[in-house]
């Protein structure tokens, strides 16, 4: 039993392969990219929001870009060691970094990092979120304005979750004790998962995350929502405010992007834009990026450039020119 | 809490033919997967994980769990039959696996590991369907101190899988705990003996290094001390020797009782997998063995016990994945995945808003075993024979599967350095009488317990009082210390020095 059972799992892979050669085929005549699978490696490790949305877009996208996605998890290091493995990989469109800012913007500033900001170029920007900061229902601070007296009248005795030094937990923390002029202590634990668990489990008091990670614990009461660091209210969670609204000039907009080592020709990042572009308008691919709770804000990689050189340089400024 | 309507859900799922055939599917084919070194469950699950978004989660989701299930599984089978670890899992497995397969008995070996890990998978899963709720509360009050001090007490189970010398076992250990240092820090990103090189930052990749251990050191072995013709004979006479006896299982079942409620309650931490709780598992049973000295020389108990405990983390490990949306090991974060693409959000809306598949899954769990039994004997008939393969040709198909997986992994070459080095160490280190084993938990635990210690430093400004001014910290601090008192203890009386020395003082006439 178990020998037909192999077999038949042989016969599908091969008819798989054989049939993903043939469609590759067909597409290699007008194509500029590389007769290979793409390696899409996400530089976090598996279930924070960065594995979720790369697994939904490695899932969908052969149909888009003609190239099986290979999803590759490559923790380690606040997302470093990813992105210098892609830095140095060949510029040719076949392994893709999934960027955000604090790995393509603030920390290679920052940060003396095995690889530079301009080892990158712009390809697509998926979506981006703010981060929702958080807290138990059992913490003796219910909105942000109480967390902030809380931190005032016990310096240093607030120990919130953070992801990764200089990571987007730690960056919108930073912002807040800035604007507020209050001190906490942040314990990196380097990543949206475990940060979340501790603070579920009562070790920590409060967090600050991507809508995808906190949601479902929002909808059950477990966790409660702050403010939200963007310049108007998240859509699902409409009840809690912008940082903003309640008096703290807190805005991070984390995105979430394609990004290619420089020397990628310029055809091959314009190609994978469009079919980047097709994939975040395909209705499957809108479906279950709304099951974790995400959207949709693309720019291509003309737009993602201009975006992305104006982000780089006011973090510059705001972290470099102090 | 069970009305009828969910009972019928659940059961409708396991009425259908194509869950059975995908979960025939995915567990023969994660036997195989993690038969082959180097291919790993996580693997697997990751690479077949988006092919399911478009099945039914009826189908999907069986699939996946099957080719976790028969990937676990399947580790032991080289680590028994070539002392190859499938999977990192399987390390504990090789140590008396392939000692029971060089004394000819590899049938009954692998008779008991299969009959061990279905026996520890169906308790774990009967057990946690009863206290899941309960055992995941406690678990996610576990934070950063808890964490370190149980990898602490991990850390001594050093001394069970030292062999003869402790010194080299402690020389092993700190080795391990080096290379494990190799690599980005955690929480700086400073870099660490990277030396420069680029492949170092992201550490030294485990499993290479694992199968360069094991695998190449035993060809190397074979190559320097081949095991003369006559012995040869005698293996390959007995079809693999004789079969495992009821009465041979039935003694072992304290040691895997213990070995699985040890491994369900590590499954459920998130953060630990089968890795590290087949070590412990392993090294309780030695401790609380009656003829420990068998241990790494064959023991039914041991070979029992690592599977065991390997085993019932998979179940487990589900716990805080259904239960909080957190994943408890690589694997069931690509489940979470697998299962958000079918629009169930694991976590505390699941057992509200789908309590028929939560209770489907833990049936298919339950039927999962069955399968797993019956592939896994006719397996056995086949596998059983490998023993008669000449080396000369069983070991250079060994070593090229191995560059295979090595390579895999990460698709990278410089792995495949690694198991090269990984490979003479391990050599050098069994000619020279250093166990493996030591060094492998140093390897694993490593990461682990730094990053737990230094977020637990964080925690208390600085402050060592952590460890003893929390409940839960507390325990485990009188745990860890128990531990070590009683090894001590054992170390004096039973093997002891003050005994053995005050006999042969009063008699000298005594055989020594």
């Amino acid at each position: 039993m178990i020998r037909p059972a192999i077999a038949r799992t042989l016969i599908a892979v091969s008819v798989a392969a054989t049939s993903a050669l043939t469609g590759a085929q067909t597409l290699a005549q007008e194509s500029h990219l590389a007769n290979e699978p793409i390696r899409f490696v996400t530089p976090y490790p598996a279930g924070g929001s960065h594995s979720l949305h790369a697994g939904i877009i490695t899932a969908v996208g052969e149909d888009f870009l003609g190239r099986p996605l290979i999803s590759t998890i490559r923790g380690g290091g606040g997302g470093v060691v990813a992105a210098a493995e892609v830095a140095r990989s060949t510029p040719n469109g076949t392994m893709l970094l999934f960027g955000d800012p604090t790995i393509n913007s603030l920390r290679p500033q920052v940060e003396d990092l095995p690889y530079e900001m301009d080892d990158f170029v712009a390809v697509a920007r998926i979506n981006y979120s703010p981060a929702i900061f958080v807290t138990t229902p059992d913490q003796p601070f219910q909105t942000i304005k109480e967390l902030v007296d809380y931190a005032e009248g016990n310096p240093n005795e607030l120990v919130y979750s953070s992801d990764n030094r200089n990571g987007f937990t730690f960056t919108v923390f930073e912002m807040l004790k800035s604007t507020a002029e209050i001190d906490m202590r942040g314990v990196e634990l380097g990543g949206g998962g475990p940060a979340v668990t501790q603070l579920l489990g009562g070790n920590t008091m409060a967090y600050a995350g991507d809508p995808s990670v906190v949601g479902e614990h929002l909808d059950a009461g477990t966790l409660v929502g702050l403010c939200v660091t963007d310049t108007e209210r998240f859509e699902a969670y409409a009840d809690i405010p912008t940082c903003q609204e309640e008096g703290y000039d807190v805005v991070f907009q984390f995105w979430r992007g394609v990004m290619a080592p420089a020397g990628t020709p310029p055809e091959v990042v314009a190609e994978l834009s469009d079919g980047f572009e097709r994939l975040t308008q395909d209705e499957g691919f809108l479906r279950l990026i709304g099951q974790i709770g995400s959207g949709v804000q693309f720019l291509d990689h003309e737009a993602f450039a201009e975006a992305l050189a104006a982000e780089q340089a006011a973090l510059g400024a705001a972290y470099l020119g102090e | 809490m069970i009305d009828f309507s969910v009972l019928q859900q659940g059961l409708a799922m396991l009425a259908s033919p194509w869950t059975f055939l995908a979960l025939s599917a995915g567990l023969a084919g994660g036997i195989l997967i993690g038969a082959l070194p180097g291919l790993t469950a996580t693997m697997a699950v990751a690479v077949l994980a988006p092919f399911t978004f478009f099945m039914d989660a009826t189908i999907g989701i069986p699939f996946l769990l099957g080719i976790y299930k028969g990937a676990i599984y399947g580790g032991s089978i080289p680590a028994i039959l070539v002392n190859t670890p499938g999977t990192a899992a399987a390390a504990a497995t090789a140590k008396d696996g392939y000692a029971l397969t060089q004394q000819g008995k590899s049938r009954k070996a692998l008779e008991l590991s299969l009959y061990s890990s279905v026996a520890a998978d169906f308790i774990a899963t009967l057990l946690l369907i009863v206290v899941a709720i309960p055992l995941a509360s406690i678990a996610i009050r576990f934070g950063s101190p808890e964490f370190a001090l149980l990898y602490l007490i991990a850390l001594t189970m050093i001394a069970t899988v030292s062999g003869e010398s402790f010194l080299k076992g402690m020389i092993a250990a700190g080795l391990g705990l080096l290379v494990a240092c190799v690599g980005l820090d955690p929480m700086t990103g400073y870099q660490r003996f990277t030396f420069g090189n680029t492949d170092l930052l992201a550490g030294v990749s485990l499993i290479p290094l694992l199968i360069g251990m094991f695998a190449l050191s035993e060809i190397l072995m074979q190559l320097t001390q081949p095991p003369s013709a006559e012995d040869r004979k005698t293996t390959a006479a007995e079809h693999g020797g004789e079969p495992l006896s009821w009465t041979e299982f039935w003694a072992l079942r304290p040691t895997i009782l213990r070995s699985t409620t040890l491994g369900a309650f590590l499954g459920s931490l998130p953060g630990l997998g089968a890795e590290i709780s087949c070590w412990i598992a392993y090294g309780v049973a030695r401790g609380r063995s009656r003829e420990p000295e068998k241990f790494g020389n064959g023991s039914l108990e041991g070979l029992a016990a690592a599977e065991s405990g390997n085993n019932a983390v998979v179940p487990a490990a589900l716990i805080p994945m259904t239960i909080f949306g957190i994943p408890g090991d690589t694997i069931t974060a690509v489940l979470i995945g697998a299962l958000m693409a079918q629009g169930m959000m694991p976590g505390p809306l699941m057992i509200q808003q789908n309590p028929g598949f939560l209770f489907g899954m833990f049936l298919v769990l339950l039927v999962t075993n069955m399968l797993l039994l019956g592939f896994g004997l006719l397996a056995i008939r086949w596998l059983k024979q490998v023993t008669r393969i000449p080396p000369t040709v069983l070991y250079p198909c060994v070593m090229l599967l191995c560059l295979c997986g090595a390579y895999a992994v990460n698709s990278s070459t410089f792995d495949l350095l690694i198991l090269v080095m990984g490979g003479g160490l391990g050599y050098v280190m069994r000619r020279t009488g250093f166990p493996v084993a030591p060094l492998i938990i140093g390897l694993l635990l490593g990461p682990g317990f730094e990053s737990a210690l230094r977020q637990s430093l964080v925690f208390s400004n600085g402050s060592l009082t952590i460890f003893w001014s929390r409940p839960g910290s507390l325990i485990l601090l009188i745990l860890l210390a128990l531990v070590i008192v009683v090894m001590a203890w054992r170390g004096l009386t039973t093997a002891g020095i003050i005994k053995k020395r005050f006999k042969r003082l009063t008699s000298p006439s005594q055989k020594h």
